[in-house]
């Protein structure tokens, strides 16, 4: 418990870090969401699928959550605090586990900041469409949030298991951007990758995976890399 | 107290640290000693719990450092003074290492006063300087009030009022029955600060004794300042003692500062000045090992 209040306050003291990162999501997401209603044919504005479309948008969140968890673990061995870290905990797998936790509020709270941006343009501008029921959002809004802190999760496994900041990021958008889009065009039943398992979670399931199924998935990978950075930790010398 | 035994660490075909071994008590401060590269550091490290020993042990308070169940309250440790984030301040640094160890946020103005950064607490890290993240992170160690304390290098940085402050402190934890140990590749800063000193050379254990029987074994030597200084170069070396000029009209002579006076009056020789040198590291080691251990 007290490592994870650690872990949460490393975070809330560096705020040009976790801050920079809040409010450089919230623009992504206000430009999306703006640009989808401006972009919008009146028929669509009207409908409810217009709601839909804006919340999954807002499950770019989960990719700043998935920055926040690599972040949670590469700063630290980039700063050299890791030293620190250890020594007052020096049983690593629970600086992990404390870690693990800590990027699973953190992504928790990006995807909530996310949706709530989301649903506020669109209350503006759209609430007086008698049609659009802002009711019938809330499972959408918890699977974004369920997202977001799975993704943090997986940061910090990937982050554990790469150590390096910049080589663990550029392995994150080379794989979510590049290599898993491709390999879903070309290879049947990869709808099983990580990134098509969290779109099934967030947009609520497609042919293959429901989103409760796509929920257990992302969270298996996730655990996953989360273990074998543990083990990865545990070997490593702090020289 | 802490107890290394046959500690030995490999990397890849380097050999840190070699089958080492040695006691340090509590109640005083023991210097550790060695040139860079001696494996001061991966020892210390290794005794952290940081570094796994390729073979042998390394124990503090009679356990391996990672089985401690308080580790903040029983052992402090100052390791690097590069150890920090430069978007953190001073007192938010502290505030994460106290809730990591389970203390309060009055024990961080305590430690924040102790070393004497109270007014700069609020600072970002960033703009801190050498000597001052030096003193952060011995408040760092010191938060758990621990009965050990374990210090690398912890003279980088720290000015010479810096020095003797941190002198004073570690005799009153010594005095309060708490393990010391220091390291540093300073004879001169070991001197000062330890009862005891623990060598080691290429990762081997050198020697353990007293600072004032090792100052006693280190050979003298003397810095000369003399208009007639290639005279007296030339009479020093008629008597078999090793000189060298270093400038202007300096010389740096391989014997105590008596002899040096005495030679120079012999030979009518005028002298501006005339400094006792402390006795290098190295010097020391050829003295302790019969010039085995060096180069």
């Amino acid at each position: 418990m007290r490592l994870l209040i650690a872990e949460l306050l490393k975070l809330w003291t560096t705020p040009r870090t976790t801050l920079g990162l809040l409010l450089g999501m919230l623009a992504v997401v206000a430009l999306g969401t703006v640009g989808m209603l401006a972009a919008a044919t009146d028929e669509v504005r009207m409908s409810q699928t217009i709601l839909d479309d804006l919340l999954s948008f807002a499950a770019v969140s989960a990719t700043f959550a998935l920055i926040v968890g690599v972040l949670v673990v590469t700063w630290e061995w980039r700063h050299g605090t890791m030293t620190e870290t250890f020594l007052a905990a020096p049983r690593r797998e629970r600086v992990v586990g404390a870690k693990a936790l800590a990027a699973a509020a953190a992504g928790a709270v990006l995807a909530a900041a996310a949706v709530a941006l989301t649903l506020a343009v669109a209350y503006v501008w759209i609430s007086d469409e008698a049609a659009v029921d802002f009711g019938a959002v809330w499972a959408t809004v918890g699977r974004l949030v369920l997202a977001g802190a799975i993704w943090g999760v997986l940061g910090v496994g990937i982050g554990a298991l790469v150590r390096s900041q910049v080589a663990a990021i550029v392995l994150v958008f080379v794989w979510f951007f590049v290599l898993e889009p491709l390999l879903r065009v070309l290879i049947e039943g990869s709808d099983y990758l990580p990134g098509a398992a969290l779109q099934a979670l967030t947009e609520g399931g497609d042919d293959v995976l429901s989103s409760a199924g796509g929920a257990l998935v992302a969270t298996v990978y996730a655990i996953a890399a989360a273990l074998l950075g543990t083990l990865a930790t545990l070997q490593r010398d702090v020289a | 107290m802490i107890e290394v035994h046959a500690l030995t660490k490999r990397y890849g075909r380097t050999v840190a640290v070699d089958d080492l071994s040695f006691r340090v008590e509590p109640a005083r401060v023991t210097g550790f000693l060695g040139p860079n590269g001696a494996g001061k550091t991966t020892t210390l490290r290794t005794l952290l719990g940081l570094v796994r020993p390729t073979s042998g042990t390394a124990t503090v308070l009679g356990m391996p450092y990672r089985e401690l169940d308080e580790p903040t309250r029983r052992v402090g440790a100052v390791l690097e003074a590069t150890s920090y984030h430069p978007g953190r301040s001073g007192r938010n640094h502290l505030r994460v290492a106290a809730a990591a160890g389970g203390l309060t946020r009055s024990r961080v103005d305590e430690v924040l006063e102790l070393v004497q950064l109270s007014a700069d607490a609020h600072r970002r890290l960033r703009g801190y300087s050498l000597g001052m993240r030096q003193r952060l992170h011995l408040a760092t160690a010191l938060l758990g009030d621990p009965e050990v304390l374990v210090l690398d290098e912890p003279a980088n940085g720290l000015d010479p009022a810096g020095m003797r402050w941190l002198r004073d402190l570690l005799r009153r934890l010594a005095d309060g029955g708490r393990t010391v140990l220091v390291s540093s590749h300073v004879l001169a800063e070991v001197e000062q600060i330890a009862d005891e000193v623990v060598i080691i050379h290429r990762g081997r254990f050198v020697a353990q004794s007293s600072t004032a029987e090792l100052a006693a074994r280190a050979t003298a030597a003397t810095r000369v300042r003399s208009p007639q200084a290639a005279r007296l170069q030339e009479a020093l070396a008629g008597q078999q003692i090793g000189v060298r000029g270093t400038g202007d009209d300096a010389l740096a002579v391989d014997a105590a500062p008596e002899r040096v006076g005495e030679l120079a009056a012999a030979h009518g020789v005028v002298l501006h000045e005339l400094v006792a040198e402390r006795a290098t590291l190295e010097e020391a080691f050829l003295e302790l090992t019969g010039g085995e251990t060096t180069r």
